[in-house]
């Protein structure tokens, strides 16, 4: 007795056999139901397989070579690329150094103070949030006295801004690879970005050709205007491409 | 269209090295005031007359070298498939 015949002899269950119902048009396939099913991710598999097409054409198309590797080897194609970039850089340096007059004037003079003191423009923005003091609030329970000096007021700034960059990332962990991922945080980090800038053109205020006013004013209305767009923005280029439908597409991760 | 941009960009950045060099020499009056966009020499010598044509003609170069393999050449390309295509 072979295995055929003992299964022949159970009840059929997968449709095939005499049916209790009897099938007419109307009743769907197994097939077909699976493929009702599977709707979603037959989408996606459609989705990527029209995607890794045109990608395949593209490259078919251009004329580099493709080779079969994940990556550059450092010697010779890195090396050598980065060499060829220090050279450019280190190029423009002699060719400057050599052919630019020194413009070297008077030593300065260590008695007399200049007329601009600044720090070094990549701390324009802490220099900034030490003139914070128009929004030092005067508290009528003191008698309209401030409760602390503008300079102490300014330094605690400081140490808001730092306090606030050193919890971000027990917010948010980073997981995210691009913006569209997370447009919340992104328009936080755009915001944060923008408040650096002005506040470094408040630092410089007496410089920038701005009303003071109006600078200490856009100082704190530019971030949040950069991040309400950004926000927008990326929202926006989630519908665009579809981001519930492709989620497991842009979360995708290289493999460790 | 990779060779077409490095075309481009090493005419624009030789070009205005040199450029810059010219205006180092002859338009930086000082450090501290109008920097490689002064006024030209008055009455300048038969060397300097050169220099500053070549300075001249340095920066027409760079900006019409760009122009041409970064716009005029790939718009000319597309035009032509467009063309072909229709």
């Amino acid at each position: 007795m072979s295995d055929n015949d003992s299964q022949q002899s159970e009840p059929a269950t997968d449709g095939s056999g005499p049916g209790i119902v009897a099938p007419d048009d109307e009743v769907p396939s197994w097939r077909e139901r699976k493929e009702r099913t599977t709707g979603l991710s037959r989408l996606t598999y459609e989705y990527f397989e029209r995607a890794r097409r045109e990608d395949q054409d593209l490259r078919q198309e251009s004329s580099y070579v493709e080779r079969d590797v994940l990556g550059f080897p450092a010697w010779p194609h890195e090396t050598i690329r980065n060499l060829a970039i220090s050279s450019f850089f280190i190029g423009m340096l002699l060719f400057l150094a050599a052919t630019m007059p020194p413009t070297l004037e008077d030593a300065a003079n260590p008695a007399v103070t200049p007329e601009i003191i600044l720090p070094d423009w990549y701390l324009y923005w802490s220099f900034g949030l030490l003139k914070l003091g128009p929004i030092n609030p005067e508290l009528s329970i003191l008698g309209g006295d401030k409760i602390m000096s503008d300079e102490l007021y300014g330094v605690l700034a400081n140490a808001v801004v730092f306090g606030a960059i050193a919890i971000v990332p027990f917010l948010n962990k980073g997981s995210a690879r691009r913006p569209v991922e997370q447009p919340f945080w992104a328009a936080i980090g755009v915001g944060g970005v923008m408040f650096a800038f002005t506040t470094s053109v408040v630092a410089v205020q007496n410089l920038a050709p701005i009303d003071p006013n109006i600078t200490f004013d856009l100082a704190f209305l530019l971030p949040l205007v950069a991040a309400t767009i950004t926000y927008a923005v990326l929202k926006t280029m989630r519908e665009g491409y579809m981001y519930d439908l492709n989620r497991r597409y842009y979360r995708l991760r290289p493999p460790r | 269209m990779a060779d077409e941009f490095v075309k481009g960009f090493a005419i624009l950045t030789a070009g205005l090295l040199v450029w810059m060099m010219f205006a180092s020499w002859f338009n930086t009056p000082s450090f501290f005031d109008v920097q490689l966009l002064g006024p030209n020499p008055e009455d300048p010598s038969e060397y300097a007359s050169i220099g500053l044509l070549v300075k001249d003609a340095m920066l027409v170069f760079s900006l019409l070298g760009a122009l041409t393999f970064w716009i005029l050449i790939p718009a000319g390309r597309h035009a032509r498939e467009y063309y072909a295509a229709n």
